[in-house]
């Protein structure tokens, strides 16, 4: 297959690629007065809830595989996007945490994979829950502009963007809304 | 047994072609080997000391004539004429070229096989006991339970980068031939007071370099929640297990570190919020898939019992071997028969492409199409009538398959060792030769009874020696090998594992020392039907380690 180049810094979602609209910095004051910004999760959590639900500017929070996510789960309603990362690929921590964030915890915002991502990772990420990646590898970047995910006909599992299969098993599901 | 169905077949064909894929990738040189790994390890192969190996799946170790005719096929024509059985219930063959390594795949998806998640931190290849489905004292056949945990851990999107690999296994009787709590999860298949099948779940049992036996979390688990209860264990390991260390990496150790209260807490918890989820298995699923294990029609043989009797009488070497390798079976004019790949100084677990169709022909005559590998590494015929056990065991006795010695001494489990692992510290097999050379002596093995000897290369413990009657543990010491004894492990119902006796000994010393711990138990037993382990159990250590070493200190 052609391998397309395509630049880093980019937001990928099932829609393609787009211009990430957040910044991310280590506080608010280094965000200056960017409209949508991503903070650690310490200092998301050491902000007033006034400023937190601020209508002027979206404030999202970006957890490390470490970090627990258990203080953001009473909180969901007013985070626009919560962004998991995955500082090596074979830390899988955050596809537990987009489990509970998105499926048990009904999380309406933007789930958001940041890190080492491979292309073989992509679709079990989209299956558990997250919505956009943020990758800097090289192969998964052109892999995803070649729309190549390196997906299966069907799942053994339930998951996001998958529907059951009618007279099969119950846990079996086929792509597809 | 369970077969595909078209989605099954579609599933695995899409791997295939992936596969294929990564391969002319790597091989154009587009990917680095760095890169590859990680891609080659979710297809079961591994890079070992000399060549690539390839592990493949044989899901709870069972297998039908077709199946294995395959295997022996590719023992054939891409490897070196053989495959050697390990203590997954897989198979794996040691020199395949990587070229070739998408064609065997091919040949493996054309009779419903395939190396998925025989490698990596991913949840594993479900095992199960090998006499299932067949064994006299079995409450229920776990393998339908094995397959749906099978079927639902398949390229698991959540549990695929778990801190560490993940082996769960399924027993169907209270004596536990699957060594269940010695895994990640052992479930216990049984029936409660109102007759109801469920699991006893055992959580954080393992060996490697940090033994542990697995803590009971629940004693009855009902069926319908195998799989929401299963989640609710793995997803509290994949978010709390250790990451920064991988000898610490297990959930044996988290569960240790955590305590047993309140990591069953934990799982709890999780489980209530996911419990009435899309996993809740319904009854009718559960039916479909254990009618894929529905026991054979097995045709009425009574006849058999007059002629065993007769064929025994007339040939002693027959009947050491029905004593030894058949075990009862479920109908009483049937049995179970271990066919054991442990020659007398041969290598153990490996079988050839011959033996290999020799046993695929008999277990279509004779077995019911239906074979198993046991993670003793050996093979199993599970249904052959009593009335067919003479011309079974000479046929089996034409290429060398009737060694009469499951259970024995010489009935080794043994890891590949530093004759090809990379991780290997020192060498198993040759030790595993010797030994079973020096007690080949049918009488004298049958004289010492049942005695599981179990032998690592390493600590990682492939050859499961901490729950070895006898372990033995091959380490690397100043550029030698020395091997460490351990004594009284065992990974049956009564789990223990094995106590180091003291100071290694050398690798001309080791088989010498194994037959001092046999002389002195043939000495200290209260009579024959005392085993080994049970002596060891009612008397200790110290007579042995006495033995041990006054006695190597008088001869040095």
């Amino acid at each position: 297959m052609s391998d397309i180049e395509q630049p880093a810094g980019e937001l990928w979602g099932r829609e393609g690629f787009r211009e990430d609209p957040y910044v991310t910095a280590e506080t608010l004051e280094e965000a200056g007065d960017a409209p949508a910004v991503i903070l650690p999760l310490g200092v998301w959590l050491g902000l007033t809830e006034e400023i937190r639900n601020a209508s002027n500017r979206k404030i999202g929070v970006v957890v490390a595989p470490g970090e627990s996510v258990e203080p953001l789960l009473p909180l969901l309603d007013s985070i626009p996007v919560i962004a998991l990362e995955f500082p090596a690929f074979s830390d899988g921590r955050s596809y537990s945490k987009a489990e509970l964030i998105k499926n048990q915890h009904h999380f309406k915002g933007e789930l958001r994979a940041v890190g080492d991502v491979l292309i073989d990772q992509v679709a079990y990420m989209l299956r558990t829950g997250f919505d956009t990646m943020k990758v800097n590898h090289a192969v998964t970047l052109n892999r995803l502009a070649g729309h190549n995910l390196h997906d299966v006909p069907g799942y053994y599992q339930p998951g996001r963007g998958s529907h059951t299969v009618p007279g099969t098993y119950s846990w079996r599901r086929v792509p597809g809304a | 047994m369970y077969r595909y169905d078209e989605f099954d077949h579609a599933f695995v064909s899409a791997r295939v072609e992936q596969f294929k894929d990564q391969v002319e990738r790597r091989l154009a040189g587009e990917l680095t080997e760095e890169q590859f790994r990680p891609l080659r390890l979710m297809n079961g192969v591994y890079l070992q000391l000399h060549a690539y190996m390839l592990r493949v799946a044989v899901p709870y170790g069972t297998l039908s004539s077709r199946q294995m005719h395959k295997l022996a096929h590719i023992a054939r024509r891409y490897d070196r004429g053989y495959g050697h059985f390990t203590t997954r219930q897989n198979i794996q063959y040691n020199w395949p070229a990587l070229k070739d390594i998408p064609a065997v795949l091919d040949e493996l998806a054309s009779v419903e096989m395939h190396a998925l998640q025989t490698s990596g931190n991913c949840i594993r290849n479900v095992t199960a006991d090998h006499f299932a489905g067949a064994a006299a004292d079995e409450v229920g056949d776990p393998r339908p339970y094995a397959e749906i945990l099978r079927q639902w851990s398949s390229m698991h999107p959540e549990f695929s980068y778990l801190p560490r690999k993940f082996k769960i296994a399924v027993t169907g009787a209270d004596r536990d031939r699957a060594a269940i709590q010695v895994h990640d999860i052992g479930l216990h298949l049984k029936k409660n007071e109102s007759g109801e099948l469920g699991f006893g779940v055992y959580v954080g049992g393992g060996q490697g370099r940090t033994p542990m036996v697995a803590k009971k979390v629940r004693d009855f688990l009902p069926v319908e929640d195998l799989l929401t209860y299963t989640t609710a264990i793995v997803r509290v390991y994949n978010l709390n297990g250790r990451r920064d260390n991988k000898y610490k990496a297990r959930i044996k150790i988290l569960v240790h570190e955590t305590g047993t209260e309140e990591i069953t807490r934990q799982i709890e918890t999780e489980w209530q919020a996911i419990k009435e989820t899309d996993l809740k298995l319904p009854q009718q699923d559960v039916d479909a898939i254990d009618a894929y294990f529905a026991p054979p029609n097995l045709v009425q043989r009574p006849e058999g019992w007059s002629e065993l009797a007769a064929a025994r009488k007339a040939d002693p070497a027959f009947s050491a071997w029905v004593d030894q390798n058949v075990t009862p079976h479920k109908n009483p004019d049937y049995g179970v028969v271990t066919i054991s790949l442990k020659p007398i100084g041969g290598i153990p677990g490996d079988a050839t492409d011959a033996q290999m169709d020799l046993v695929a022909d008999i277990a279509e005559k004779f077995s019911y199409d239906e074979i198993r590998v046991s993670h003793e590494q050996n093979l199993v015929l599970p249904h052959v009538a009593i009335a067919d056990l003479r011309i079974v065991y000479d046929l089996l006795l034409t290429d060398g398959l009737a060694t009469a010695n499951a259970g024995l001494i010489t009935d080794i489990i043994s890891c590949p060792g530093l004759d090809y692992c990379a991780l290997a510290t020192a060498r198993s097999i040759p030790v595993a030769q010797r030994i079973s050379e020096r007690f080949g002596n049918p009488e004298r093995q049958a004289d010492i009874g049942e005695l599981k000897l179990k032998i690592s290369g390493c600590i990682n413990a492939c050859g499961h020696h901490h729950v070895g009657h006898i372990g033995i543990l091959g380490v690397e010491k100043k550029g030698e090998e020395l091997y460490q004894i351990s004594l009284g492990g065992s990974g049956d119902e009564i789990c223990t594992i094995g106590d180091i006796t003291g100071r290694g000994f050398s690798s001309e010393e080791i088989v010498d020392a194994i037959e001092t711990i046999v002389d002195r138990y043939l000495e200290i037993r209260t009579d024959k039907e005392e085993t080994f382990l049970a002596t060891y159990r009612r008397v200790g250590a110290a007579p042995f380690k006495d033995a041990l070493y006054s006695e190597v200190a008088n001869a040095a």
